[in-house]
Order: C-alpha cells, then sequence, then structure tokens
C-alpha cells in the first residue's frame, strides 16, 4: 500500500482496494488488489505484495469472473479471476464478507470503460510496474498444473512457504476448477463442429415459399444453425408493440426447411420489432448447450427504437462460448459512420445476464455477426458497378464498399473476418425477379447482407454466398458456413484428473499440515524445594513446510494451562520452518500452592498440552518430587507435629493435613516453628529499625527454611529481617489465613467495634485463637519500644490485617474487585487488627504451656 | 477458450458439503495411528512412535454422491494421558475403537473405552469397533466371533482390519461415513450443532486452512 500511495501523481487516486490471497499452483499467497483512477476517467487495477507486481489497465482487453460458492446468500468464499489478454490470475478475496464493495467498482470501472469512445492512454500505469504480461513465470511459479501433479516437489516454492509468504492451497471449488483449468487440454479433445449461418432482409414479406433452396443446401447437415431476419414486419404494430404474427410464420417456415438428415432443436429465438435471430442445435448436440441467454437492442429512432439495432443470443456449447448476433444498421449511403456507431452501440450495450458481472459479446470464444449491415457502394459510378458485376468483377467493386474501406480503417469491425465475396450484391432487386431496382430511385447494388465473425478455431467454408432464387424480398439471403471447433470434455478423462487434483489437494493439506518436533516429552525435576525456582528448557523445532503457532492451551476443566507452581515462557510463539523456539519450564513452589501440595491436593504433576494452530496436539509431561516444608502447613498441623517436619512420612503429613484436628490434644498450643521464630525476634529484634518493612535475604530466608524443616540446634541463621519475613511467609503460606475465610466478612463489619472483634476472635478454633493472640502480644511488646524501632501501631495493623484477613486466590483474581474497594477493606482489616494492639486482651489468652 | 465462470460454478460441484469429525481410541500400541496413516496416504508405518498427544489428519471421501470431508484425530493410547485424551471426545461424530487381536489385554480393556466413548460423546456418535493386525493371524489371542459378539451386544460396527496390509482400513472409515450420513438424513444428528461433530458447509463455510478464524481444522482441546 505505501509503495503505491508513494507513487500516487495528484490526479490519481486509489478507489478501492481489497486483502485476497492469489492462488498460484497449489500454494497461495497474500496480496492488495488496488483499483486506482487517473483524472477522474481512466482506470487500472494494481496487484500488490511488498511492491506491485501487476499494474493492469481496466481497458477492454480486461475481464473479470466473480465466483462466489454461495452467490445469493452471500456468504461463502469469493474468488474472482481476472484475466488480461488470455492470461488469467485466480483470487480470493478476504474476507469474503466485504468483497462486494470492491467487485462493484470493479464493475463500475469496466462499465465506464466500455462507455469510453477511444481507447486511453495507460502509460501513466507503468511506473508502478511494467508487468502487464500476467504469467507467472516471471515470479519464478510454474502454473503448469500437470507438471505440478508429476513432480509435484520440484514446483513447490518451498522458500517462499518456510517466510509464510505462501500458503498451500484449500479444496474450494473455485481452486479446483482453476487447476481443472490449468490442464483442460488433457481432458478435452476439440471437435469440428459445422455451423450455418443465414441473414435475410425479406422486406415485411410472408414466408410463401419453400427456404429449402437457402437452409437445406450442405450435404451433410449443419449441427448448429444461426438464421437472423430484418424487416420481418414493417408494420406499425410490430414496430409500437413489438408483436408480429410473422414471428410464428417465420418460425414455422424455417423450422419446415432445415436440413432433412438431421432432427433439430430451437434453442433460441429472440426478436425486437423486425429483427429476430434463431438458433437450432442439432438434437444429440443440443443436450450439451448450456447457459442460453439473449438480450436485444435498439439503435433507430430516437438512438433508441427497434426499427434498427440488433438482437443476439450466446450459449455455451460444451467448453466453447459461442455468441451469434443479428443486427440491422442505419440506412442511406451516406450514413456509413451512423452504421459504425451503431455497431459500437450495439457491441457495448448487449449484455447477457445470468453472470457476475454480466456477459457481453465479447467475452465469448466465438462471435458470429450477421445482419442487415446496410453498408454500401461508394465513389463508383452506378452503371460501372452494374457492368463490373455482371462481368463477375466483384473485387474492383468491392474496394469501394464502405464496410471494407471503415474495417481497413479500424473504425468498425475491429477483430472481426469475413470471408471473399464471390457473390452478387444482396441489394437492390426488384421483387420477384434478379433485376435491380428499376423504381424511380434506382438504388445502385450494394452487399448490404454481410456475416462477420471472430474468435480462434473458426474456418470459414467456401460457402459464402447468395441465394438468388428466393426472390419475394428485394434483398437476396446469404449463407455463410464454418467448420468450427469446439472443445469437449472427455468424461472419463475429465473425472480421472478431478479425482487428480482432489487426492493433490488433501495430500497439500496433509503435508502442510503444521509439524513440530520437540526434544523431550517428559520433564522430570527432582527435589524442589519450596521458594527454589528449577527450569528446563523444552526445545521445539518446526519440521513441517509451514510456520507454525504454538500454543499450550487449557485441558477441559483447568482454569489455566498449567498448574500454578509451574511457568512456561513463552506460553505462545511463531516458528517459521527449519527454526526452533526454546521455552522454559520454571517449576516454583510459594506461598500460593505450597499447602496443596503438603495436604497431597495437588503434586508435581502435570500434562501440558502443546498445541499448533490448524494441526496436532503434543503433551508434555512435567513431574518432579517435591521435599515438604513447614512453610504450607496449617496451624492444626503443625501444633501437633513433635518431631521435625523431614522426620515425618509424606503420607503421616497428608493425613495430619486433610484431618486438621483443632480439638485433640497437641504437643504444643501455638506451632513451635512461629515460636522460634516470635522468640528471635523478641530476643533480636525489638530495637530493629523497619522490621517486618524491611524484605529479608532471599538466601537466608531459605537457610532458615532448612532451619525450620531439619529442627536443627545451631541458632537461626540470618538477619532479624530475613526471620521476620520466614515468619510472615509461614503465616501466608497455609491454605487458610490464620482467620479463616468464612469470618472475613463478619471481621470487616465488626472492624468498627472492638467488643465484636474479640467475640470474633474468641470463637477461633483453639489454635488460631492462641496463635493470633500470640502473635499479637508480641506486635503490642514490639511497638512498646517505637521509640527505638520507629514503628507505629497503623502500619503494623494494616500489615498484619493483610495476613491474617488475607483474601482468597479466586478473589484476587477477581477483576470486580477493583481498587476502591480494596482500599476499603484494606482499611477494615487493619482496624481490626488494630484492636488487638491498643488493647489488653488477657481475658482472652488461655494459659501457654510449652513442653 | 477457458472455463467461463458459468460453466462450473453451481455451488459446491467439487469441494465438500459436510465435516465430520472422529477420534479414534484404544490402548496404545494397537494401531491407532498406523490406520490413521494406512487410511490418509495408503502406506503402512513400520516403526510408529507412541503418539504422545493427539495428531491430525484429513481426508476427503464420497458418500452417495456427496463429498465429506473428514477430519480425524488420532489420539494416544497410554494409560496415564488418559485424563487429557478424554476431553478430545467431544463433538466426535465418529469414534474409531481399536483393540489388537494379538494382544487379549487390550480388547479386555474396550468395556471402559466404551464407557468414556458413551458418557463422553452424543447419543447418535457412531461407534466402529476394529480389531487390528489381523495379518497377525498365528498369534491371535482374540477370537473374531467373540468381538463380535461384543460389538453387537454393544450396538457397534464391527470388523477386523490390518494397518499392514490395509484390509478393511478403507471399508472401517467408509462405512462410519455413511452411517453418519445416515443419521443426518433421518434427522437424527443436527448438522448444525456443534456437539454432533458435524458441520455442514453451507453453514457459513469453513474458511480455509491456515486461516485463523477457519472452523475445519482443531482448535482446542475441549
Ligand atoms: N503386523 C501389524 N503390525 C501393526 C499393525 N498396525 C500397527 N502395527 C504395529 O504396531 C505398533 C503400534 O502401532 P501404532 O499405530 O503406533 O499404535 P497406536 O495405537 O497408535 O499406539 P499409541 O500411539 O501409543 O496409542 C507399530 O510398531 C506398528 O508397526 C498391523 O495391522 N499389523
Ligand atoms: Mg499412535
Amino acid at each position: 500500500m505505501n509503495s503505491v500511495q508513494k507513487l500516487l501523481s495528484s490526479d490519481e487516486t486509489i478507489i478501492s482496494s481489497h486483502e485476497v490471497s492469489l492462488v498460484q499452483g497449489w500454494m497461495r499467497s497474500s496480496k492488495h488488489l488496488i483499483i486506482l483512477e487517473k483524472n477522474r476517467d481512466l482506470r487500472g487495477l494494481l496487484v500488490v505484495s511488498e511492491t506491485v507486481d501487476y499494474a493492469l489497465p481496466i481497458d477492454s482487453d480486461f475481464k473479470f469472473d466473480v465466483d462466489s460458492e454461495s452467490k445469493s446468500k452471500n456468504v461463502g468464499d469469493v474468488f474472482i479471476s481476472i484475466s488480461y489478454q488470455k492470461q488469467k490470475l485466480l483470487f480470493e478475496m478476504l474476507p469474503p464478507s466485504k468483497a462486494n464493495t470492491f467487485i462493484n467498482e470493479l464493475l463500475r470501472a469496466m462499465e465506464y470503460q466500455s462507455r469510453r469512445k477511444t481507447a486511453g492512454d495507460y502509460s501513466w500505469l507503468k511506473k508502478y510496474s511494467k508487468k502487464t504480461d500476467l504469467s507467472l513465470e516471471n515470479q519464478g511459479v510454474v502454473m503448469d498444473a500437470s507438471k505440478l501433479l508429476l513432480d509435484y516437489n520440484e514446483h513447490i516454492p518451498r522458500h517462499s512457504v518456510a517466510r509464510g509468504a505462501m500458503q498451500p492451497v484449500a479444496a474450494r471449488d473455485s481452486v479446483i476448477k482453476y487447476q481443472m483449468g490449468m490442464m483442460e487440454d488433457q481432458y478435452t479433445y476439440t471437435q469440428g463442429i459445422q455451423i450455418f449461418i443465414g441473414t435475410w432482409n425479406v422486406n415485411g414479406q410472408s414466408p410463401s415459399c419453400s427456404l429449402s433452396d437457402w437452409l437445406s443446401i450442405t450435404t451433410d447437415p449443419p449441427h448448429v444453425y444461426a438464421i437472423g431476419f430484418q424487416e420481418l414486419d414493417l408494420s406499425k404494430e410490430a414496430f409500437l408493440l413489438n408483436e408480429t404474427p410473422k414471428e410464428g410464420e417465420w418460425l414455422r417456415a424455417v423450422t419446415k426447411s432445415l436440413h432433412p438428415g438431421a432432427v433439430y432443436k430451437e434453442i433460441c429465438l429472440v426478436r425486437l420489432v423486425g429483427m429476430m435471430l434463431i438458433v437450432f442445435v442439432e438434437e444429440n448436440l443440443a443436450q450439451r448447450v448450456d447457459h442460453v441467454v439473449c438480450d436485444t437492442v435498439g439503435t433507430g429512432f430516437m438512438g433508441k427504437f427497434g426499427n434498427k439495432g440488433g438482437v443476439a443470443i450466446r450459449m455455451d456449447l460444451e467448453m466453447t462460448s459461442l455468441c451469434f448476433v443479428n443486427s440491422h444498421l442505419a440506412a442511406h449511403t451516406e450514413e456509413y459512420e451512423r452504421r459504425n456507431q451503431d455497431f459500437h452501440v450495439i457491441a457495448s450495450s448487449i449484455s447477457f445476464n445470468g453472470f457476475l458481472p454480466p456477459k457481453s459479446i465479447k467475452d465469448h470464444d466465438q462471435i458470429y455477426w450477421l445482419g442487415d449491415l446496410n453498408y454500401r457502394i461508394t465513389d463508383l459510378d452506378l452503371m460501372r458497378v452494374k457492368n463490373l458485376i455482371n462481368q463477375g468483377q466483384y473485387e474492383t467493386v468491392l474496394e469501394h464498399d464502405q464496410l471494407k474501406r471503415q474495417h481497413d480503417l479500424g473504425h468498425v469491425f475491429s477483430g472481426y473476418k469475413e470471408g471473399p465475396i464471390h457473390f452478387r450484391p444482396t441489394y437492390k432487386y426488384d421483387v420477384g425477379t434478379d433485376e435491380w431496382d428499376s423504381s424511380e430511385k434506382a438504388r445502385a447494388p450494394a452487399w448490404c447482407d454481410r456475416v462477420l465473425y471472430r474468435g480462434e478455431d473458426i474456418k470459414q467454408l467456401v460457402d459464402y454466398k447468395s441465394i438468388p432464387s428466393l426472390k419475394i424480398s428485394d434483398h437476396k439471403p446469404v449463407i455463410a458456413l464454418f467448420n468450427s471447433d469446439i472443445r469437449i470434455i472427455d468424461m472419463n478423462k475429465y473425472r480421472k484428473k478431478l479425482e487428480e487434483v482432489m487426492k493433490r489437494l488433501d495430500k497439500v493439506e496433509n503435508e502442510f499440515l503444521p509439524q513440530v518436533m520437540v526434544d523431550m516429552n517428559d520433564f522430570n525435576f527432582d527435589t524442589l524445594r519450596f521458594l527454589e525456582a528449577q527450569s528446563k528448557t523444552l526445545i521445539i523445532a518446526n519440521t513441517g513446510q509451514v510456520p507454525v503457532r504454538f500454543e499450550f492451551i487449557k485441558k477441559c476443566d483447568d482454569s489455566n494451562y498449567c498448574k500454578d507452581w509451574l511457568r512456561i515462557e513463552p506460553y505462545t510463539g511463531f516458528i517459521d520452518p527449519g527454526d526452533k523456539c526454546d521455552v522454559k519450564l520454571v517449576v516454583y513452589v510459594d506461598k500460593r500452592c505450597a499447602s496443596k501440595i503438603n495436604s497431597g491436593q495437588d503434586k508435581i504433576s502435570d500434562i501440558l498440552v502443546l498445541h499448533l494452530e490448524g494441526g496436532k496436539d503434543l503433551f508434555i509431561t512435567v513431574q518432579g518430587t517435591y521435599e515438604r516444608s513447614v512453610f504450607g502447613c496449617s496451624i492444626e498441623t503443625l501444633v501437633h507435629l513433635n518431631v521435625p517436619l523431614r522426620e515425618i512420612s509424606p503420607d503421616k503429613l497428608k493425613e495430619l493435613e486433610r484431618s486438621r484436628d483443632s480439638s485433640s490434644v497437641s504437643t504444643y498450643s501455638v506451632p513451635k516453628e512461629i515460636w522460634f521464630l516470635v522468640d528471635h525476634l523478641y530476643r533480636n529484634g525489638l530495637k530493629q529499625q523497619n522490621l517486618f518493612e524491611h524484605p529479608g535475604l532471599p538466601s537466608e530466608v531459605l537457610l532458615i527454611r532448612n532451619w525450620l524443616d531439619t529442627g536443627s540446634t545451631d541458632p537461626i541463621p540470618g538477619s532479624v529481617h530475613s526471620v521476620a519475613e520466614s515468619l510472615l511467609l509461614l503465616l501466608e503460606s497455609t491454605a487458610e489465613p490464620l482467620i479463616p475465610y468464612n469470618l472475613h466478612e463478619a471481621c470487616l463489619t465488626a472492624s468498627t467495634s472492638y467488643l465484636q472483634c474479640k467475640q470474633i476472635i474468641s470463637s477461633l478454633p483453639l489454635h488460631s485463637k492462641n496463635v493470633y493472640l500470640y502473635l499479637c502480644s508480641f506486635l503490642q511488646e514490639l511497638l512498646s519500644h517505637s521509640d527505638e524501632n520507629g514503628l507505629d501501631g497503623k502500619t503494623i495493623a494494616t500489615l498484619f490485617g493483610q495476613i491474617f484477613l488475607r483474601d482468597s486466590p479466586r478473589s484476587r483474581n477477581d477483576p470486580s474487585a477493583r481498587e476502591r474497594v480494596n482500599q476499603t477493606k484494606a482499611r477494615k482489616k487493619a482496624s481490626f487488627v488494630y484492636h488487638f494492639l491498643v488493647n489488653d486482651f488477657s481475658d482472652l489468652i488461655s494459659p501457654v504451656h510449652v513442653s | 477458450m477457458g472455463i467461463s465462470c458459468s460453466q462450473m460454478s453451481s455451488s459446491g460441484q467439487y469441494s465438500y458439503s459436510y465435516i465430520f469429525k472422529y477420534i479414534i481410541i484404544g490402548d496404545m500400541g494397537v494401531g491407532k495411528s498406523c490406520l490413521l496413516h494406512q487410511f490418509t496416504e495408503q502406506k503402512f508405518m513400520p516403526d510408529c512412535p507412541h503418539t504422545i498427544g493427539v495428531e491430525f489428519g484429513t481426508r476427503i471421501i464420497e458418500v452417495h454422491g456427496e463429498k465429506i470431508k473428514l477430519q480425524i484425530w488420532d489420539t494416544a493410547g497410554q494409560e496415564r494421558f488418559r485424563a487429557v485424551t478424554r476431553s478430545y471426545y467431544r463433538g466426535a461424530a465418529g469414534a474409531l475403537m481399536v483393540y489388537d487381536i494379538t494382544r487379549r489385554s487390550t480388547y479386555n480393556h474396550l468395556s471402559s473405552w466404551l464407557t468414556d466413548t458413551k458418557n463422553l460423546t452424543n447419543p447418535n456418535t457412531v461407534i466402529f469397533l476394529i480389531g487390528n493386525k489381523m495379518d497377525l493371524e498365528g498369534s491371535r489371542d482374540v477370537r473374531y466371533d467373540e468381538a463380535k459378539k461384543f460389538a453387537e451386544e454393544n450396538d457397534l460396527i464391527f470388523v477386523e482390519a490390518s494397518a499392514m496390509t490395509g484390509e478393511n482400513v478403507e471399508q472401517a472409515f467408509l462405512e462410519t461415513a455413511k452411517k453418519i450420513y445416515q443419521n443426518i438424513k433421518d434427522g437424527k444428528l443436527n448438522a448444525n450443532m456443534t456437539e454432533s461433530g458435524v458441520q455442514h458447509k453451507e453453514r457459513g463455510g469453513p474458511a480455509s486452512l491456515g486461516d485463523s478464524s477457519s472452523s475445519d481444522k482443531p482448535n482446542c482441546s475441549c
């Protein structure tokens, strides 16, 4: 886009653009299509990737087809194929829902161009890209699908795929059609058919004679008849109401006189006032005719009435599209320019519906244009014309034929051919004779009635002639016989090819599924300890053909893609083919998860699901042995522990944790671990500045952990800050806070009343109450030294409020718990605790007995 | 000359109109991955590693003239993954339940696989029992008629097959699709519900491979 924007001149604008993917062989790559307009006049289409791939004039050579798999319903994929001078590109519109706007712009651009009288100068497009040749060989992509089928590997632009610039195509109808189109030659063959074109200006007469002399003169029956009439009915009714009994009369006459050697089916009849065109196809061949559409255009009075103009019929015969046009162009010798203009109006106005965009005459493989074209002989003396004709010197006369001259000048029928004329002019005769017009006007003879054709594979047979024996009109009928090749599908071969294409697409899809290898599926961490992170690296290597996006995904009922003791970094990522990605698996048991592991509710074991976008899933197993610790043990368990934690079995610990028995006789009234830590602080920390505020050293906290877990008899290691932190950590690692969750609401409500707060505390389970009061006594002691340690009751209350009344992990994740709500909550928690820092609560204390 | 738009654009003429989701389940080593490979690639993989995860394969088949895209998930058979692989059952239109005719234990476990399948899929999920490795007749450990009886009792379709020779492999996948298709035609399956494991193409139309919004590819293990 940028590259285009930079090149825009001031009179050039971008009208519309659309994201597409260009289908090339079995691959597709992402592009943009941009419609440009210059000077509010000429338009061009750019195909853009990083730079502009193609710059195509939207001129008369530009064509496009829309191919939506469900045109009417406006859903599904939309493909457009753009062709320019016989070459074709297929694009998938992304997203399909927005394609309409762009397609409408393209249609408008084409419609606008078709109304232009002169060809435009499109050299301004060259600055974007010189490439107007759509052949993809230029881009190193071979389009020949047959080769692709035989030698798949060689022609896949793997490096482009690897860069992510290209992706394999998907099995869509349009893609399959395109693939099939690429190898049309392999399942089609051509067959010559004889096409009979007849034209006759019948001057309003009825068919009073047999037409066999005209329609049934070939030895073999033609395969296709296209028979055109002009001036079928000159009456006012026919002109005004477009109704005439003549239609039926002539149709019957024609039908009767077709070649008796075959049975014909009437494919279509179209009439506008006096211009009528009928197409017949031989019965067997008729089954292969499809998409028959007709249209008419008037160019007569006021430039639009049907006394002049054209009628046309199009059809597909097997794979070949045919178009027949019957026209009656403006009369009078001097009006040749009007005739030229009529031709152009017909050529651009005839529009066959049922296609998107509607097809016009030029969009056909073969075009047969017949009619009373009305071109005359000029600049030649009437007598001389007659003499030359009598001598059979048609060539000399034809040099003065307006049609030949205008055609040579490129003013009309460009691209069309006409067979050599070896017959007398078809106009104007005295009715019932072969004599030239003997009326007062004595019109000069002229070849008014002609047949031209355009397209490959059409061979004009010698039979281009008039039929003098039909004398009811002032014109003689004309016939032109063609031997034309049409392309026919060999259904057997076609089915086989289709099968191949489908198989190939399947294969492409499977082969281009994302593939990775991991260096290990099983990760074992041994001796994991509380607060000690361990990490291992998982290497994901992209061994497939396409870029891979991976992500660790949740298993069904889980809330996260891994357990809370595990971190995956990164948990999602993108890997190019041949590349790899290191993923760090970090196991870290902290205060959030220690209790669950102690109780056996969780263990160091997880199966991770590594999902490849658009592909398979891999399982990664993570396991480890955890060395249990007092951190994460409940108060109830700790008071029952009369030996160091390490000395009891994991099962015993689980049992203790599960029973959480607060009633049975315990060894201690407060856990010895808490007592040790508090006692240490009591002895060494009362005068310590910033106690509980200053963080401890992580390494010392680990030493303290070991000291507690092993029941060491050495002095407690580490600074008072580390001891203080360990104390807090011990309180924070339990499954439930010291004041259980179910009492929190009550605590917050009671926070203004010491009496109520006391009631709640007295209702606590025995051991929790003991610990609570024990700690508060200690904190009171600590605060009595505030002169030395600088601590104040509010700060301590806030800190311990958060610890004694710790929020549940669930509420912490709750996004609805807003900042302000939390602050209010924190204040209430602090006031709750504060009561116990400033009041004497000795009435609550039951005697402490440490044995 | 070219194929004009009109000539071939009738909707869905080539491409598939349905997507069916299959799962392949059964004990480890019974040949699930080999069956999938044989079906998608027409080849036998003699040294197939254990599947640690869920493999994915597709193939377009034809049933009664209608093109159907099979989306096949081959699960890990190892017991330790059982809890995880259960999350892949949901939304399967067809379940291929495989045992190894040379290993009786894999046959004995069928009832537990069947329980999972019945619990985790919808009532119309077509369950197809495959006795794999029929080429190893000499080491047969499970008689055909007893497996046949088991299948009949539990309303399963049954064949013995060989992922090695390819015998009956195609048939198993196709028969399952035919049965599902029949269920749709009979109105038993609603192709518009995700649980059915069937997607009708008209319904928004699946996007293409590599397109993240696509629905015709695996997305979540749930
Ligand atoms: N002879 C014989 N061997 C087979 C056949 N099918 C599979 N095997 C072999 O059996 C072994 C296991 O096959 P897999 O396809 O990996 O088994 P699986 O069911 O996918 O196993 P998991 O992925 O562990 O669940 C492989 O060594 C195969 O070569 C068969 O039909 N005949
Ligand atoms: Mg496997």
